[in-house]
């Protein structure tokens, strides 16, 4: 079930009514509810797949408590490998599969020998690499002696698969999203109209700015061969404001979503395109993937212990697992080895941890030095999304190399100029408006707390009528295939 | 929790009525098709694809037969002869005697582009809009604007400096466009490359479709008189035509006979000006909607005598 849908605009109110209505004495079948509702959204797309959530959850929840009652050592990494082989067993065979068979055939070939191979026509289920790295999280923890094994099944299983974040995260760390199944929790107001007004943005940058920009992107990507240097920078851009609207949109209708029932999720996104260099774009994009990623794969590989050498090694190792994680191509691969290059410099000079702060806080406007460190880190994200974005590496080096040709200086080759047009102011507005409240949990957390009740009201109005009639024609979220 | 509810039900009826009240703007300049939902069903009306869309002018007919006529053609993807038009053309009619029907007819009309020419469940118009709106008389149309207008919506407000206008009596005008030799003859070359690369080779001639050209003929004559009409194109066009449909008339013969009169007016295609070869300019739409006026009054006359 797509959050931009009219089958979740009366699913949700439905499961809302149900869940404060009806079951809110009860936090099991509270929980209950959620389980049920959670299997009936995924189940919307196929409900084949469920068997292997299910399969997932059984195994994590039994992994977890002999990891809870096991004092020997051997025995518990044992079972910590049962839970890492199995979740990333299923991930590696429908995601990565068809890759590795297809690049060692062509591997063979290269030196000679033809290889006979079976490819297999596998659907990827929807959500596949997010609702593993959550459960991963829980074994790890539990192994890890942070986090005690849970013995309720049904705050489990509602864990594993919590509608609002099952398909596309915010990626959650057991140890924060667990135990709110195991409180009894109470409406709050404030946190549920918060929720409201960040599903309402969330759905602007998605249903406005992500699925307006990607009319032009994919126009552009798709027939790149055909088009001029300024037309293929636009498309790019076009992506970049495409790739932020669709997942950081996703992030914030989830995150509201889960206000409404009283949860609390982590952060997804924190501004990254106002980001003054990489490393400060890396700590505000897809916050939850990163730190999963800092947590379970770049600490344990000795993280920055081992002096610069070992920094840059696990710096490059966890970008390129990361691009890899996205999806079963040699252009996320690139994608996560060309940030890690950005990387590099401030790795080397010890600058990874400047700009920790949101740019020009307390002020309106950023200073000269800001600004051209944004549109520098800017351009480095914009370039890095061509690849992200490119069907394949050659398609991506073709893209590049007619942008750096004498092309760039034409006049963008754009059809249907004035949706184009409508399509960039729409986008400027966005990026006034997003800049104005940088230092907010969404951009308008706190915009018209200080107007009148009917002003504020008529935003909140007029925002909605903008996501009607400018919406664009609806489309996928992007982080589904992932 | 009730506050909260209160409070969201009333911004949500707001926002519901604000977009009620911004769809309602909606108009000739939306979409080359909306305004012929909107409009009351008709006594008397013109049946066909976009040449009669683009070429009959219901004022001229207004003038020279003194009866309201109201153009209902859409496209070649949209109302070809089929189920489809058909249901949708007898939902647009008022079921009064005394029509005036005229019905427009050429080779692409009754074709289809689909593997299995006479299987109605792979036509085109399936999934568009004729086929999707039930409701063809109501001002706004909401049902339309949801079902046929999701990502447009925004074309309410920023479409108002198309080159197309559709006008209330469902005539599209299109104006405003370089008629200039050049530019029409560019226009017309391009319009000739589609139809012969791109129409002709997954054309084929649909008996389904030539049953519903005659069950639709024969339903409109229940209520009044039916006149087929063969409008005028580009010779160019005219030699693909004949490519798909050597004897074209001679197909559709059983249809001439259950009308009131047929009028070929490709012989004279050469008197007048396209826009692309494939749509009569305005201002010869105007002479073939006078031409065609004037043919009916004569037949009138005649069934008097």
């Amino acid at each position: 079930m797509l959050f931009n849908s009219i089958d979740f605009a009366i699913f949700l109110p439905i499961v809302f009514i149900l869940y404060w209505f009806v079951t809110d004495k009860n936090l099991k079948l509270q929980n209950f509810l959620i389980v049920v509702a959670s299997y009936f959204f995924y189940g919307w797309w196929d409900w084949k797949f469920l068997s292997m959530i299910l399969f997932s959850t059984i195994i994590d929840y039994s992994v977890g408590l002999k990891l809870g009652n096991e004092k020997d050592q051997t025995k518990r990494k044992v079972l910590l490998w049962i839970s890492i082989l199995v979740n990333l067993g299923f991930l590696g065979f429908f995601k990565y599969y068809n890759f590795f068979l297809e690049n060692f055939s062509a591997a063979f070939s290269f030196f000679g020998t033809e290889i006979q191979t079976n490819s297999l026509n596998i659907i990827l289920p929807v959500g596949i690499s997010f609702y593993t790295f959550q459960t991963l999280s829980y074994t790890i923890d539990v192994y890890k002696r942070k986090l005690e094994p849970t013995k309720d099944f049904l705050a489990f299983s509602a864990f594993v698969s919590f509608f609002p974040q099952l398909v596309a995260g915010p990626i959650e760390r057991a140890t924060h999203l667990l135990p709110q199944f195991h409180r009894k929790r109470t409406f709050d107001y404030s946190k549920a109209v918060d929720g409201i007004r960040q599903i309402l943005w969330g759905l602007f940058k998605k249903i406005v700015i992500a699925d307006n920009c990607a009319k032009f992107a994919n126009l552009i990507f798709n027939n790149s061969g055909d088009l001029n240097g300024s037309t293929l920078v636009l498309g790019a851009l076009f992506f970049t404001f495409q790739i932020y609207g669709d997942f950081s949109g996703y992030s914030d209708i989830a995150i509201g979503t889960s206000r409404l029932f009283g949860f609390d999720l982590m952060r997804n996104f924190n501004f990254p395109y106002f980001s003054r260099d990489i490393a400060e774009f890396w700590r505000r994009w897809h916050i939850s993937l990163s730190t999963w990623f800092r947590d379970y794969l770049y600490i344990p590989l000795g993280g920055s212990r081992g002096g610069t050498w070992m920094k840059v090694r696990n710096t490059f190792i966890i970008f390129i697992v990361s691009g890899f994680w996205h999806g079963a191509n040699w252009t996320f691969i690139v994608w996560g080895a060309l940030n890690a290059i950005y990387f590099l410099p401030l790795i080397l000079t010890n600058n990874n941890r400047n700009n920790l702060e949101i740019v020009a806080k307390g002020k309106l406007l950023p200073s000269h030095r800001d600004l051209l460190s944004m549109l520098f880190t800017f351009g480095l994200t914009v370039f890095a999304w061509i690849f992200f974005r490119a069907e394949n590496l050659g398609h991506a080096f073709n893209y590049i190399s007619e942008i750096m040709s004498i092309s760039l200086f034409e006049i963008p080759m754009i059809t249907e100029r004035r949706s184009a047009l409508v399509t960039i102011i729409l986008t400027s507005v966005f990026v006034i408006i997003e800049w104005l409240g940088r230092d907010q949990q969404f951009a308008i957390a706190k915009l018209g707390f200080t107007w009148e009740k009917y002003l504020r009201w008529s935003f909140y109005c007029l925002l909605a009528v903008v996501i009607f009639l400018f919406s664009g024609n609806q489309q996928d979220f992007i982080y589904f295939q992932f | 929790m009730k506050r909260f509810i209160l409070q969201l039900s009333i911004i949500s009826i707001f926002a519901l009525v604000a977009i009620m009240l911004s769809l309602s703007g909606a108009n000739g300049w939306t979409d080359p098709f909306y305004i012929r939902f909107t409009t009351p069903k008709q006594q008397s009306l013109i049946i066909g694809t976009s040449r009669a869309a683009q070429g009959l002018q219901p004022q001229i007919f207004q003038q020279l037969l003194n009866r309201d006529i109201n153009n209902f053609a859409f496209t070649i993807a949209h109302s070809p002869f089929g189920k489809v038009y058909y249901e949708s053309i007898k939902r647009k009619h008022n079921k009064k005697d005394g029509g005036l029907f005229i019905v427009t007819v050429d080779p692409w009309s009754i074709s289809s582009w689909c593997e299995s020419p006479n299987d109605l469940g792979q036509f085109r118009e399936n999934q568009l809009c004729l086929n999707k709106t039930h409701v063809v008389d109501s001002n706004p149309n909401f049902f339309y604007l949801f079902d046929n207008l999701p990502g447009k919506y925004s074309n309410i407000f920023i479409n108002i400096k198309s080159n197309m206008y559709l006008h209330k009596d469902g005539w599209l005008e299109v104006y405003n466009i370089k008629m200039d030799s050049a530019t029409v003859k560019r226009r017309v070359s391009q319009k000739v490359k589609t139809y012969r690369n791109g129409y002709l080779p997954k054309t084929k001639f649909s008996s389904v479709r030539l049953e519903y050209l005659k069950k639709t003929i024969t339903y409109l004559k229940e209520y009044g008189s039916v006149y087929v009409v063969r409008l005028p194109i580009h010779k160019n066009i005219m030699e693909i035509e004949k490519e798909l449909m050597p004897d074209f008339d001679l197909t559709i013969s059983e249809a001439i006979d259950l009308s009131d009169g047929y009028l070929d007016m490709t012989p004279q295609n050469d008197l007048y000006n396209y826009t692309d070869g494939n749509h009569l300019y305005s201002q010869s739409g105007e002479k073939v909607s006078m031409i065609i006026a004037n043919w009916i009054l004569e037949i009138d006359k005649h069934q008097t005598k």
